[in-house]
């Protein structure tokens, strides 16, 4: 029941700030907010249904419009959710070339995380820095496979071809300059006053509550929960790969910027690893031309920029299509978590929190 | 729906678009319920089957010889065991195997009864429960020193309308943080059994049961809040049920010769006043 001086407002489906079509109704009482509850569904496409009429291939390019910040990550989780299912084992060189990718496409999704982040709350100068970054991570991506956004960037098995020419020059361009680029945004963010304030003790998630939610990402881990898939059950070439896992304690907005911060350094270390022992070999595994899929349900999960992504899926006797395809989506889960976030705080940590939360509406709804 | 009613001037072919092939469902026939007992009985079938065709070619090879030799011609070739080709492609299904992980043997030491069948795929573990004990075994996962599953990644469910007995499999899937191991629970759950909820131990399973209810319409005794998530709330039918197009039922279709916006008539309009042709604007009512 309503008391005289609450007032239920509608954060609507079209807003600049939600990232998407994320619908909050809140209970204000002032400024301080009592209850929120998302509605989410506008950009429902039913993924699930109609992959279970396509055929494994062509599946993939369903899940680069899922997380449309990080396709190539999507992709990932599906080429090996597909080849789990059938028992496919993938060429070594194609597995660290998908670890490279996989580990641009987390500094793409960050540097839009840290774009829309920061605009939301009003530093709008980060949007254009770390987006002069992401062209060059773009333009590889292009490079690659032709697509900047919605890339589709493996096949079942391995990769379509092998690198072009030109493109370790590219990587290695990059990889030159982008640590001074992140410190560049640290010069920003990191010590600024207005930011301090804006995110210290905003948005607090603590461990108890992340993991009975099922949150996971960065969110997890700068409540302090060392939990990232790359390290807990590991694939593609990370086996291989020496890298952090950053973790902080404060569980508030700061603490999963540094983080995320972090894991952008992080990346790059990857990456140079990557490039630098590429072995050779095959891109792609000896695979019929049709593949037809036995009785088998598996749910593989990979570490999304955003959390856990999981794909769930049940294979039927002879069919080329699979009987269920199911994506455990990080931003669905995570969203679950901001009512009990943003309960008792300002509208305007509401803003800040769902950007925190690094929530793309494209996975939510599928 | 009017658009089907109204009579085509010149009496020709009328479209009518619920009749379109890509609307049309086609049921599946089998129940691809993974399990290690279904797997052993259809490894077994196909071995007595391929026994008997060898039994039979050999019966009729013998029938064939003695025909020959009765009228006087050569012997017919006799028959060669087909031996498996090796694959020689990277490509090798994973069996279902029996259950030797320690945590489900865990799990059918304390259950007992309850655990309907147990085994091991593709590096998964697997355990079938009953349906009614989902809500005790959850606890367990998460609550016993020896388990330790703290979270709950995904829970989501399958339909499977050829299935005798069941209509639907419910799935969760678990995680141990701490032991970095997973964990699949699956229940099957006939058309309209209600399960216990799974929010009183994982708050996860709030939204992912209200997806489940929205999807495939199974709902969850004592949830909090049973309404769907991804559908508007006045929606009809469940959209992953195997009986509902992938083109839905026609809720949210609009006729393309309902020119609602008007965008087709200006469009007519523009190209009309390029062509020359002086057309009066339909006046407002």
């Amino acid at each position: 029941m309503f008391k005289n001086e609450e007032m239920e407002i509608n954060m609507g489906p079209q807003h600049p700030s939600t990232h998407g079509v994320l619908r909050l109704k809140l209970k204000l009482d002032g400024e301080v907010v009592k209850h929120c509850r998302p509605v989410i569904g506008y950009l429902h496409r039913g993924v699930e249904k109609i992959c279970e009429n396509k055929t494994f291939f062509q599946g993939q390019v369903w899940t680069d419009r899922m997380d449309y910040t990080s396709a190539v990550a999507n992709n990932l989780g599906w080429a090996e959710a597909v080849e789990k299912l059938f028992g496919i084992t993938v060429p070594r060189r194609a597995q660290y070339i998908r670890t490279m990718l996989n580990e641009y496409n987390r500094l793409a999704s960050h540097l839009i995380w840290l774009a829309t982040h920061g605009l939301d709350i009003g530093a709008m100068t980060v949007f254009l820095y770390t987006f002069r970054e992401r062209e060059a991570i773009l333009d590889m991506f292009e490079a690659f496979c032709g697509a900047r956004l919605t890339t589709t960037a493996f096949r079942i098995g391995g990769l379509r071809e092998d690198l072009p020419p030109g493109f370790e020059k590219m990587a290695r361009t990059f990889q030159a300059r982008f640590l001074d680029c992140v410190d560049e945004y640290e010069t920003l963010l990191t010590e600024n006053r207005i930011w301090k304030k804006r995110t210290i003790g905003v948005g607090i998630l603590k461990a108890e509550d992340a993991i009975a939610m099922g949150v996971t990402g960065p969110v997890l881990r700068a409540a302090g929960v060392q939990y990232d898939i790359r390290k807990a059950f590991p694939y593609a070439a990370y086996k291989e790969m020496d890298f952090e896992v950053p973790t902080r304690t404060e569980a508030d907005t700061y603490a999963r910027y540094l983080v995320r911060l972090e894991e952008m350094r992080q990346s790059h270390r990857i990456i140079n690893q990557c490039l630098d022992g590429l072995p050779e070999g095959p891109v792609m595994a000896k695979l019929p031309k049709i593949l037809r899929s036995e009785v088998n349900e598996v749910y593989h999960a990979t570490e999304c920029p955003k959390g856990e992504l999981g794909y769930y899926l049940v294979g039927e006797k002879g069919s080329t299509n699979p009987y269920r395809f199911h994506v455990r989506a990080p931003g669905f889960i995570n969203l679950q978590a901001l009512p009990m976030m943003i309960e008792g705080s300002l509208v305007a940590d509401v803003i800040a929190t769902i950007g925190t939360l690094d929530v793309v509406l494209g996975e939510i709804d599928r | 729906m009017a658009m089907d009613e109204v009579p085509n001037e010149t009496g020709a072919y009328i479209y009518d678009i619920k009749a379109a092939p890509n609307r049309q469902v086609v049921m599946p026939k089998t129940v691809p319920l993974p399990g290690l007992k279904t797997y052993l009985e259809e490894q077994a079938a196909a071995v007595a089957a391929e026994e008997a065709k060898w039994q039979k070619a050999l019966a009729d090879f013998e029938t064939a010889k003695a025909k020959a030799e009765a009228e006087g011609k050569d012997a017919p070739k006799a028959p060669v065991r087909p031996v498996a080709k090796p694959d020689t492609n990277d490509m090798k299904f994973p069996a279902p195997a029996p259950a030797t992980d320690p945590d489900l043997l865990h799990l059918q030491e304390v259950l007992g009864a309850k655990v309907e069948e147990c085994f091991q795929q593709a590096g998964e573990l697997t355990c079938q429960v009953a349906k009614e004990a989902i809500l005790e075994v959850l606890t367990l996962c998460r609550d016993d020193a020896a388990l330790g599953y703290e979270m709950l990644a995904d829970e989501t469910a399958t339909h499977y309308p050829a299935a005798q007995g069941f209509a639907f499999s419910v799935v969760y899937h678990l995680t141990s943080i701490r032991r970095s191991k997973r964990l699949r629970l699956r229940i099957l759950v006939p058309e309209g059994f209600e399960p216990e909820s799974a929010v009183p131990v994982y708050p996860t399973a709030n939204w992912l049961e209200r997806e489940i209810w929205d999807m495939l319409g199974i709902r969850f005794q004592h949830h909090p809040d049973m309404t769907r998530i991804l559908c508007p709330e006045d929606w009809e039918g469940h959209a992953l049920r195997k009986e509902y197009p992938t083109l839905g039922l026609g809720q949210r279709d609009i006729d393309f010769r309902e020119d609602r916006s008007g965008v087709l008539m200006r469009i007519a309009m523009e190209k009309a006043g390029n062509m020359g042709i002086n057309i009066n604007p339909p006046r407002a009512e």
